[in-house]
C-alpha cells in the first residue's frame, strides 16, 4: 500500500547554516518524486528527515496521514536505499534482506519466502550466501534494493541511488526503477543531482536551491515552462542573454541582440533581465533572417558531435557564445569557420528576472563531467 | 632470459629472522632449563646432565598454584574492568568527538606511558596510602570510616593493572569502532532496530575484532605483570612474575623459575583457546537459534 507524504514549511539548520528553508512538499501516493539540485541544496537533508535521520527544527511531516515529524526511522512505515548502500559487511547477502523481517518479528518460513522472492525479484537468488564485498556495485545497489523492498514499505526513499553506478548499468537502472516502481505501486521519493536521471524516472521533480523549493511540476512543465531562470539552466541546456527589458517581452541583451519573448514571468520593463533560448531551438541560416530581434550573426567555432545531433558553438562578435543543436540531417548545416545567423523563434524564447546564478548555469550547459553528488 | 623467483615468503624474511631470535630461541632457552638442575649451593652453572620434569612437580605444588590461579584471575578481571571502562571510551572517541579534538585526547590517552612505569606504579602508594588523599577524601565523605587499607593486597594489584593497561585496550576498540560506516547504523535503524538492537547487531560484531585484540593485548601483558604487584601487592599480593623473580634472583634456583614460565606461557595459551572456544560456541549458537536467512 502505497503513502503519500506531506512536509509542511520544514525548516532544519546546522549551526549557523540554514540546510533546509520552510519548504512545503506532496507527494502524492504511489507517485515517483525526484529531488532534484545542485550540492548544498537540501535535497538530501529533506529526504533524511522524511527517513527520520534528522529531525526537523520546524514544521511537521506525515506520512499517509500520520504525523512523524519527532518519531525515529524504526517507528516510520518507509526506507532507505543509501547512496552508499550501507550494507552490514559481517552478513550474506540472504543475511543483509531478512535483517529487517528480522526487526519485525516475521515467523520464519514467511521470512525465507519473502527473502526468497525479492532475491529472485532482483535476480539475486544465486548470490544469496555471498557477502557484500564479494558483489559488484551494480548487485551491491540491488541488494539494498531489496533489503528495503522486502519490508514492504509504503513510501521508498532512495539516496543518489545510481550516483556509484558507470553510465551503462546507471541508464539501464533507471528504467528497472521506473518499471519496478510501476509494479509495486509504492511511492518512490529519490535525491539526485543529475537532472537527466530526474527527467529519465520521475512523475513530479521539485528543484531544489538554497534549501528551498524553486519549483515543482511534471518532467515536460519544468522543461518547457521553467518559473525561474535557474530552473531553466538546471534543467536541460540553455543560452542565458542578460540585458534590460524593454517592454513586456522584449529585452535588449547587453551585447545588442534584440529577444522577443513569447514566456515572460512578470518582468518589469526597465528592470534587468534574462533571455532564455534552449539550443535546439536555435537555427543557423546563412541569409540575415528578416525583423529586428530573435538573430545573431557570429562565426561558428565548433561543431560537437553528440551521436544523434550536433552542437554547434557560434561566437559573436564580442566574444559572446551561442549554442546550437541540429539535428545531423538539418537542412542547413554550416562548416567551422563560417559566419552565419543564429535565429529563433518568439514562442521559445523566455524572459526571467535577471539572477547571479547565470554564469553558473550557462557552464552547465556545456557536456560537463560526470558529478559526485553532495 | 631465464630469471629466478625469490620465493614468495621472502619478504618477511627479517621479520621471522627477528621472531626466531627474539621468541623462538629464548623460549626454547627457557623450556630447555626448566628440565635441568639447579646449582649446587655456592654457586656455579646449571646442569643440564640430566633432564627430568622434576621442577614441574615443584612449581605445581598446592602453594604455587594458587598463586597461578591469583594470577590469571586478576589478569581476567583486569581484562573484564578495562574493557567495561573502555569501550564506552572508545565509543565516544569513535562517534561523539569532534574529529579534530580526536588526536589531541588519543595523545593523552597514550601520555601516562612517557613516563617510567615504575614511577607510576609508585604514584599509586602515594594515592592509596592509608593516610593519603583517596582515604582522606571518602573518609571526608563519610563513605569510610577507618583509614584506607588498600595496600599490599591484591585488591591494590587489581586497581594497578586496570590503570596501567586501560589505554591499551583503548586503542584496537577505537580503531574498530572508527572504521564502521555510520551509515550501517542508520541503516539498521531504517530497517527496524532500535538503539539496543543496532548496537548487539551492527555495532558489537563489528567491533569485535578490535575487542579481541585490546583483550589479548591486556590478558597477556597483565599475567606477566611484575611490577605492578611488586610495588603494590606486597606479600598478599604477589603473581607469578614476582615468584620467578624471587625464584632466579633470590633462590637461584633458575630451572624452577623457567618451570614456572613455561607453566604461565601454557596456562595463558589454554585460557586465550578457551576464550575462542566460548565465542565461536556463543556466535554459533545465535546463528542456530536465529535460523537460516534464505
Amino acid at each position: 500500500m502505497a503513502s503519500d507524504v506531506k512536509l509542511d514549511r520544514v525548516s532544519k539548520s546546522f549551526g549557523a547554516f540554514k540546510a533546509v528553508d520552510d519548504v512545503s512538499l506532496r507527494v502524492p501516493a504511489g507517485s515517483f518524486v525526484a529531488l532534484l539540485g545542485p550540492s548544498g541544496a537540501g535535497k538530501s537533508t529533506v529526504l533524511r528527515m522524511i527517513g527520520g535521520f534528522e529531525l526537523a527544527d520546524t514544521g511537521s511531516i506525515h506520512i499517509g496521514g500520520r504525523d512523524v515529524t519527532d518519531l525515529p526511522p524504526y517507528k516510520r512505515d518507509v526506507n532507505t536505499v543509501f547512496q552508499s548502500y550501507a550494507l552490514f559487511p559481517h552478513m550474506t547477502v540472504a543475511e543483509n534482506v531478512a535483517f529487517g523481517l528480522r526487526q519485525d518479528g516475521v515467523p520464519r518460513e514467511e521470512r525465507r519466502s519473502r527473502v526468497r522472492a525479492v532475491l529472485e525479484m532482483v535476480q539475486l537468488i544465486d548470490y544469496a550466501q555471498r557477502g557484500p564485498a564479494q558483489l559488484s556495485g551494480g548487485q551491491q545497489q540491488r541488494v539494498a534494493l531489496a533489503r528495503a523492498l522486502v519490508k514492504r514499505p509504503s513510501v521508498l526513499l532512495l539516496d543518489e541511488p545510481l550516483a556509484a553506478l558507470d553510465r551503462k548499468l546507471r541508464q539501464q537502472m533507471q528504467v528497472e526503477l521506473k518499471l519496478l516502481q510501476h509494479d509495486l505501486g509504492i511511492t518512490f521519493i529519490f535525491v539526485t543531482h543529475d537532472q537527466e536521471e530526474a527527467l529519465a524516472m520521475s512523475d513530479t521533480i521539485a528543484v531544489m536551491r538554497d534549501g528551498r523549493v524553486d519549483q515543482v511540476g511534471t518532467p515536460t512543465e519544468l522543461y518547457d515552462r521553467p518559473r525561474t531562470a535557474f530552473v531553466a539552466g538546471f534543467i536541460g541546456s540553455q543560452n542565458f542573454l542578460a540585458g534590460r527589458v524593454e517592454s513586456v517581452g522584449r529585452l535588449v541583451a547587453d551585447n545588442g541582440v534584440i529577444v522577443e519573448a513569447a514566456n515572460t514571468r512578470d518582468v518589469a520593463a526597465g528592470s534587468k533581465g534574462l533571455a532564455a533560448v534552449r539550443p535546439e531551438y536555435v537555427a543557423l541560416t546563412a541569409r540575415e533572417p528578416a525583423g529586428a530581434g530573435n538573430k545573431a550573426e557570429g562565426r561558428v567555432v565548433a561543431v560537437v558531435m553528440l551521436g544523434d545531433a550536433l552542437e554547434y558553438v557560434l561566437r559573436l562578435d564580442n566574444g559572446d557564445e551561442i549554442f546550437a543543436r541540429l539535428a545531423r540531417n538539418a537542412p542547413e548545416r554550416p562548416q567551422e569557420g563560417e559566419r552565419v545567423w543564429a535565429r529563433w523563434a518568439r514562442e521559445h524564447a523566455a524572459l526571467f528576472p535577471y539572477e547571479a546564478v547565470a554564469a553558473r548555469v550557462q557552464a552547465i550547459a556545456r557536456p560537463r563531467p560526470e558529478g559526485k553528488s553532495e | 632470459m631465464s630469471r629466478r623467483r625469490m620465493p614468495r615468503w621472502s619478504p618477511a624474511a627479517p621479520a621471522l629472522l627477528w621472531w626466531g631470535f627474539f621468541f623462538v630461541v629464548p623460549v626454547a632457552w627457557i623450556a630447555l632449563y626448566s628440565l635441568g638442575q639447579k646449582p649446587p649451593p655456592g654457586g656455579g652453572a646449571v646442569t643440564l646432565d640430566v633432564l627430568s620434569g622434576a621442577n614441574y612437580v615443584a612449581v605445581t605444588s598446592e602453594l604455587f598454584l594458587r598463586v597461578f590461579w591469583v594470577t590469571l584471575r586478576t589478569a581476567a578481571l583486569g581484562t573484564l574492568a578495562c574493557v567495561l571502562v573502555g569501550f564506552p571510551v572508545a565509543y565516544a572517541l569513535a562517534r561523539y568527538v569532534p574529529e579534530r579534538w580526536r588526536p589531541g585526547l588519543l595523545f593523552l590517552l597514550v601520555l601516562p606511558y612517557w613516563t617510567s612505569f615504575l614511577l607510576r606504579a609508585f604514584a599509586w602508594r602515594i594515592i592509596l596510602a592509608p593516610e593519603g588523599a583517596l582515604s582522606d577524601t571518602l573518609r571526608a565523605l563519610g563513605l569510610l570510616s577507618a583509614p584506607l587499607s588498600l595496600l599490599d593486597s591484591n585488591a591494590a594489584v587489581q586497581l594497578g593493572i586496570i590503570y596501567n593497561y586501560l589505554p591499551l585496550t583503548i586503542l584496537p576498540i577505537f580503531v574498530a569502532l572508527d572504521r564502521i560506516d555510520p551509515a550501517l547504523g542508520r541503516a539498521a535503524m531504517d530497517l527496524g532496530a532500535g538503539p539496543v538492537r543496532t548496537f548487539l547487531a551492527v555495532t558489537l560484531p563489528l567491533a569485535a575484532p578490535g575487542i579481541a585484540g585490546g583483550v589479548l593485548l591486556t590478558f597477556i601483558l597483565a599475567a606477566g605483570d611484575y611490577v605492578v604487584p611488586a610495588i603494590l601487592g606486597g606479600a598478599k599480593g604477589l603473581m607469578v612474575g614476582n615468584l620467578v623473580a624471587t625464584q632466579i634472583l633470590a633462590s637461584q634456583n633458575l630451572p624452577a623459575g623457567a618451570a614456572m614460565a613455561v607453566v604461565l606461557i601454557g596456562l595463558l595459551g589454554l585460557a586465550v583457546l578457551g576464550a575462542q572456544a566460548a565465542v565461536l560456541l556463543t556466535r554459533g549458537a545465535l546463528r542456530l537459534a536465529r535460523g537460516p536467512a534464505l
